[in-house]
Formats: structure tokens, C-alpha cells, sequence
């Protein structure tokens, strides 16, 4: 009797592996050629490593300055590209005299030193002067009669500067204008 | 649970092992004889998220190919030995100067009746075929040169030749043709 027991049970223990090592040997067959696909190499740009495998990669960094001003208003930042920023703001009324803002900060936070460009104008002649400054140096924009001039100030290695926009006009000016800014990361030195 | 089965439980381990091993070999050894720079990266968009990435497609293109030429070889060799020790062990049968090259060559040791079942050919070849398949799908992707595809796809064919020459041996073996008998 008990190896007449034995014996079903050897039965039904086969019924129920036969079809486990039915599926394993299909998976020794699946397994590898997905691997062996998944295993394929692909294109993409690596990421710089350092040695501790700490991401070194490094960018500048343009950020909005903010706060309130009465001539300065409905500021706004937009990175278009890795390298490129658009600067908006909406110039008040304002009686004759100048005024001035800190609008953005640029941040280097490479090792080498980076060239910045800065071109900006308004949509209607308004007879100011507009300038940036920076590192207490003035830097014009745009002048009275609506002439534009592209500007290039350099950044050193790990270091940031405040850029201020100065605007001067000589008569009051009774109306609202946008000026746009760009700023670009040209090149590092 | 089935004898056959559990033999080709046993029999298809190895070359499914070999053939991961060849593949990732390949990678790794072009990447270190020509100092090729690699970074092995998550991605979720496949089944499994490991990926190796190259930085340029010329460098994946040569990478790849070599390794599934190295994953290709890796497979067909064994392969090789198996349909040389079987042709030799069913020739020596019919053939006694078979012997006396075997015996001039020292390869006596070949003839066994060990590795010569058409289940071990047909595994191998089995695995063949994926291994050509993958690679001549990366081809027709233009992901492998076209060469090594052609070199795939042509020990596939012949490995197959071999395996159903094997199974026709296997057969008469079995089911002996009439003249045999007389």
C-alpha cells in the first residue's frame, strides 16, 4: 500500500512539473535573446563623471533679481535655449530723471570665464536712454533716438554679477512701453 | 517528468549562458582593446532598464557589430566540434581509412557517441538561429555592418544543413532503408 502511494504521488508531482519545466525551458530561450537584444549598445551624449561619479557638468545660471519698483514692472525670464534667455519688463510713466534696477543675476559656475551679451530695445521710440550695469560699470543699450548697441561683458570663472537697468530720460514720459532683452551666453574664454 | 525533457533542460544551459556571455564580451573587450568611452545608464523605455550608450553612432556601430559577430562565434564554434565529432563518429563506421587519419592526427579521443544526439545539434542550432536572427535583424536596422549579417546568416544555414543531416543519420538509425536489411 504505501508504494502504491508513493507511486501516485510520483505521478502527480510529474503532471505538475511537466509543465514547469516546459515553461523554463521556453524562458532558457527567451530569457537570453532579450537580453542579448536589450544588451545592445546605443547612441547618446555621455554625461561627464568625475571621479567620485558626481555629475560635474556645469552651466551658467540667469536668474530674475524680482521686487518691487514704480518704473520697473511685469518683469519676466525665459530661457529659450541652454544659451539663450529673453528679459522682459514694462517701463512705466515716468517723470523726467533716471532710475535703475537690479533685473537679473548671472551666475558662472564653470571654471573657464564666459562672455555674455546683452541686446535690448523698446517697441516705440521713447527719447531714454537705456543701459545695463554691471560691476558698476554702465553699458549702453539703446539711446535717445532708438539706436540699439549689442554689449558684451565678461563673467570669471565661479563668480556671479548683478545686472542692473538704468534708464534715463531728460522730458516726462506719459505712457507705458515693453522693453525685451536678450541675453546670450557667447562663448567661454 | 520526461527524460527528453529534463536532457534538454540540461543541454540548452550552456549556450544560453554563452550566448549573453559573447554578447557582453563583445562589448567589453572593443571597448577596452580600442578605449572606446561607455556609460552604462537607466533607461525605462525598454523591457529591462540597463543600457549601454556610446557617444557617437559610428562607435555603436562598430561596438555592436563586433559583439554580436564575438555572440554569433561564441555559439557556432561548439557548434562546430559537435557536427565534426558527429560526422566523424557516423564515418568511421563505413569508412577505415577514417580511422587510420584519425589514429595518424591523434584525435581518437573524438570518436565517442558523447555530444553526437540530434538533440544536442538541434539546441545548439536552436540557439544559433537566435543569435543570427538578432543579428540580422540589428543588420537590416542598420545597426550591424552588413557583413557580419551575411557571416550569420550563412553558419545558420549551414549549421542547419548539418543538424537535419544529423536527423536523417538519427532516422535511418531507427527506421534502417530497405537495402540495409540485405
Amino acid at each position: 500500500m504505501p508504494s502504491q502511494k508513493a507511486q501516485k504521488f510520483k505521478k502527480v508531482l510529474s503532471l505538475v512539473v511537466e509543465p514547469i519545466a516546459l515553461g523554463a525551458l521556453a524562458l532558457l530561450f527567451i530569457i537570453p535573446t532579450i537580453t542579448v537584444m536589450n544588451l545592445s549598445p546605443i547612441t547618446k551624449k555621455l554625461q561627464e563623471l568625475n571621479v567620485l561619479g558626481a555629475n560635474t557638468q556645469s552651466t551658467m545660471s540667469v536668474t530674475l533679481v524680482g521686487g518691487k519698483h514704480e518704473v520697473f514692472t511685469e518683469e519676466n525670464l525665459n530661457k529659450d535655449t541652454d544659451t539663450t534667455y529673453s528679459y522682459s519688463t514694462k517701463l512705466n510713466k515716468r517723470a523726467a530723471d533716471s532710475y535703475s534696477k537690479p533685473v537679473v543675476e548671472i551666475k558662472n559656475n564653470t571654471d573657464k570665464a564666459q562672455k555674455i551679451s546683452f541686446y535690448g530695445q523698446t517697441l516705440n521710440q521713447t527719447q531714454s536712454n537705456i543701459r545695463i550695469i554691471a560691476d558698476e560699470k554702465s553699458y549702453k543699450i539703446q539711446d535717445d533716438k532708438g539706436q540699439t548697441f549689442t554689449q558684451e561683458i565678461t563673467i570669471a570663472p565661479s563668480s556671479k554679477v548683478v545686472i542692473f537697468l538704468s534708464i534715463e530720460n531728460l522730458t516726462g514720459i506719459q505712457f507705458s512701453e515693453e522693453f525685451d532683452m536678450q541675453i546670450k551666453v557667447v562663448e567661454n574664454l | 517528468m520526461s527524460k527528453l525533457l529534463r536532457r534538454a533542460l540540461k543541454i540548452s544551459i550552456v549556450p544560453a549562458i554563452l550566448l549573453i556571455a559573447g554578447k557582453f564580451i563583445g562589448i567589453l573587450c572593443t571597448s577596452i582593446i580600442y578605449n572606446l568611452n561607455f556609460q552604462i545608464s537607466n533607461d525605462l523605455n525598454g523591457l529591462f532598464s540597463v543600457q549601454i550608450y556610446y557617444p557617437d553612432a559610428s562607435t555603436t556601430l562598430f561596438v555592436n557589430s563586433i559583439s554580436n559577430l564575438v555572440m554569433v562565434l561564441f555559439v557556432a564554434l561548439p557548434l562546430a566540434y559537435f557536427i565534426i565529432k558527429t560526422t566523424l563518429y557516423h564515418t568511421i563506421a563505413h569508412n577505415p581509412r577514417t580511422i587510420v587519419k584519425m589514429t595518424r592526427f591523434n584525435m581518437l579521443k573524438w570518436i565517442t557517441a558523447k555530444d553526437t544526439s540530434f538533440l544536442t545539434m538541434f539546441i545548439w542550432c536552436a540557439f544559433l538561429w537566435i543569435a543570427s536572427g538578432v543579428t540580422i535583424a540589428h543588420t537590416l536596422q542598420g545597426s550591424t555592418y552588413p557583413w557580419v549579417g551575411i557571416v550569420a546568416g550563412s553558419l545558420a544555414l549551414i549549421a542547419s544543413l548539418f543538424t537535419i543531416k544529423t536527423f536523417e543519420i538519427e532516422t535511418d538509425n531507427i527506421y534502417p532503408t530497405e537495402h540495409k536489411y540485405y
